[in-house]
């Protein structure tokens, strides 16, 4: 078991390797090979001739140089300095110099899986991934849900992007434009749930004026109330969805839940970096002009988690790390802080 | 700016049981399924739920079943005949009956390995199925020591058949016991070793393997160990999350005092060997007396089963 407790934990949640992590966007993987970088690893991404995604260590067996630069031939990827290629399960299937593959040449092969829109890995035990999945994420690939998102590297370790997933109070300080404004006043209960892999958290709000934005797209009333549902999910170290559903009551044919998405794959690309995707989804007000109403104010919040959660780092990486204090509203934290022990356990990690 | 209230609870689902079936001489599998035939949550290998069988009738049973497989759990129960009331009500439940389920946890972890060497003890053979099935498919060495008292009495030795002689099934009345000595006699350093089984069964095997590296060693307890409380003293917890400080009296729990004093802590057997209650110590010198921690964990003081164990010394911080 990995120590989280004692030593600040800033720098030791490790994240397992047993685990799914988005390597990519789905529409960035083609025939042209990708570089990424995941849990300190090199990862080339690439399609096979049936289009089927294929991830294999970026690094050539023989001259270290990386697979990205060379091209994608058939089902396989040639090297391009060496000319070794390699076959979609990572083994040298021929060398310019010579007839015989040398024995057991290989670069490690990763398990892949394709869901929400995004290319997936595993970079631990490959014989576990199978009997692992990934939750389905059906808002993203069902046209009955209009999706806009971003991405960017966060420079900060992973354990803070989940802290602030974790946490649904800061943002009443850090963006109270995008808060609720009962908020304010009168904050609901939050409930959180725990099961062996996932943690969801979720707060009712009663019925209240909507923020400004929400009322614009959804074409009601400044003033009308409707009663709001937060609900956030750890389902797995790179996956967080927060669901919010909106109650429109009294407004003729736009009655209805009207439900919002908000999807986070984040990926320790090492321990000073992570990849962070998000997509916001929506099952009403389909239009451009809703899109480009609340596509400024979403981006302008996750830039400002983004600035927040890099200048957290700045300052443990200068003073060096410490135990923080929690409050009682951290529960999820905490809960998500034992999954993340256990996983690491799964890993195989031994105390020193 | 108001208080935000917190509330923490585990996942509780009301199930419908699919199948009952006698899998061997006193012991039933029973399938539970969502009444909506929807997914049911994630679990890995060595979990367990809680059955809520009545008023303070709570009984925790390891999933066996396939961890892939998101639409159905299985569990296995032995009816035993100094059943404290937890087998005999399942024993006499039918298809269609419903049951509340809390969970799943897992405090048996399969941590990734090169070689598992994996005993079970009768009904401890139900965390172990899932087991190996993810030891074969991660493509691991495993051997499967299997004790029973008898061949009829040993479950799912069907389902074991296709393992052929990684499997070695040793019914008491025609083999005698496990002969611990031989297969856990030579410390191997990549091989880990994972046992479920009645107690003396897990003594045994943890006497055994006292020269194995320490961490090699993974049981899994269903029955509490015997803890002298004669000598308890008083000592001050705090609860620091809540800003509480209060005494846990000589004959009360922290879990106890917790609840007193309306802290939020999440608990279900209340006799250490669940696993809900596991907390996060900051400070003091923690009296582990729970079946879940094994020895690098206790030593390490990061985390503690509050419903069972105390402080060696005066005063504990928690972060509650």
């Amino acid at each position: 078991m990995t120590s989280t407790a004692r030593s600040g934990r800033r720098s030791t949640v490790d994240f397992p390797l047993g685990s799914w992590y988005a390597v990519a966007a789905s529409e960035a993987v083609g025939r042209q090979p990708v570089a990424a970088r995941v849990l300190d690893r090199r990862v080339v991404v690439y399609r096979d001739s049936r289009g089927g995604p294929v991830a294999l260590e970026d690094r050539c067996c023989h001259s270290s140089y990386p697979l990205s630069l060379g091209r994608v031939e058939g089902d396989d990827i040639r090297c391009g300095y060496s000319g070794f290629v390699y076959g979609p399960d990572g083994k040298v299937v021929s060398v310019p110099t010579q007839e015989q593959v040398p024995v057991g040449a290989a670069v490690t092969a990763y398990p892949t899986k394709e869901q929400g829109g995004f290319v997936w890995i595993w970079p631990g035990v490959a014989g576990r991934a199978a009997l692992r999945d990934l939750p389905p994420l059906p808002w993203l690939a069902s046209p009955d849900w209009v999706t806009f998102g971003g991405s960017w590297v966060t420079r900060a370790h992973a354990s803070l992007l989940q802290d602030n997933f974790a946490d649904i109070t800061h943002i009443t300080h850090l963006d109270p434009v995008a808060a609720p404004p009962v908020l304010a006043s009168q904050p609901p209960p939050i409930t959180v749930t725990v099961s062996e892999m996932t943690v969801t958290f979720g707060r009712t709000y009663p019925a209240a004026p909507l923020q400004a934005w929400q009322a614009e797209v959804l074409e009601v009333p400044v003033d009308s109330e409707h009663e709001q549902r937060e609900e956030g999910a750890f389902l797995a170290p790179g996956l967080w969805v927060d669901r919010w559903d909106i109650e429109v009551k009294d407004q003729g044919d736009r009655d209805g839940t009207k439900t919002l998405y908000f999807t986070h794959a984040i990926t320790p690309v090492d321990d000073r970096s992570t990849a962070h995707a998000w997509r916001v989804s929506r099952n009403f007000a389909p239009s451009p002009a809703a899109t480009g109403t609340m596509e400024p104010l979403l981006r302008d919040y996750y830039l400002k988690v983004r600035g927040a959660l890099e200048t957290i780092q700045d300052v443990v990486d200068t003073d060096g790390p410490r135990r923080d204090v929690t409050v009682r509203a951290d529960a999820a934290k905490v809960a998500v802080r034992k999954i993340m022990r256990r996983l690491a356990a799964e890993d195989g990690a031994r105390p020193a | 700016m108001g208080v935000t209230e917190t509330v923490v609870r585990e996942a509780e689902l009301d199930l419908t049981i699919a199948a009952v079936d006698d899998v061997s001489e006193g012991v039933v599998a029973i399938d539970l399924v969502s009444p909506d035939g929807g997914e049911l949550p994630s679990w890995t290998p060595g979990a367990h739920v809680d059955l809520l069988l009545g008023d303070d009738l709570v009984r925790q049973y390891s999933l066996s079943s396939d961890p892939a497989d998101r639409t159905r759990w299985r569990i296995a129960v032995l009816l035993t005949p100094d059943s404290r009331g937890g087998s005999k009500r399942i024993h006499e439940m039918r298809a269609g009956d419903p049951v509340r389920v809390r969970g799943p946890r897992n405090h048996f972890v399969l941590a990734a390995a090169p070689a598992y060497e994996f005993v079970a003890g009768g009904i401890g053979i139900t965390p172990i199925l899932p087991m190996i099935a993810e030891a074969e498919a991660s493509g691991a060495r495993w051997r499967l020591h299997y004790g029973g008292r008898t061949r009829t009495s040993m479950a799912f030795v069907d389902e074991l058949a296709r393992y052929g002689d990684k499997v070695t099934l040793v019914p008491q009345d025609e083999l005698g016991h496990l002969d611990l000595a031989t297969i856990l006699g030579a410390p191997s350093p990549e091989t880990l070793v994972y046992c479920c089984g009645p107690t003396p069964l897990l003594d045994a095997v943890e006497s055994t393997c006292s020269t194995w590296p320490s961490g090699a060693l993974h049981l899994e307890r269903f029955t509490a160990q015997e803890v002298d409380t004669s000598g308890d003293q008083p000592f001050t917890v705090v609860f620091q999350r809540s800003g509480i400080e209060a005494v846990v009296p000589a004959d009360r729990s922290i879990f106890a005092v917790a609840r007193d004093h309306d802290v939020t802590v999440l608990g279900s057997c209340l006799e250490g060997i669940c696993g809900t209650c596991e907390t996060e110590v900051l400070e003091g010198d923690v009296d582990h007396r729970d079946s879940v921690l094994d020895d690098d964990e206790r030593e390490s003081n990061e985390v503690m089963m509050i419903c069972v164990s105390r402080c060696r010394g005066s005063r504990l911080v928690l972060d509650l």
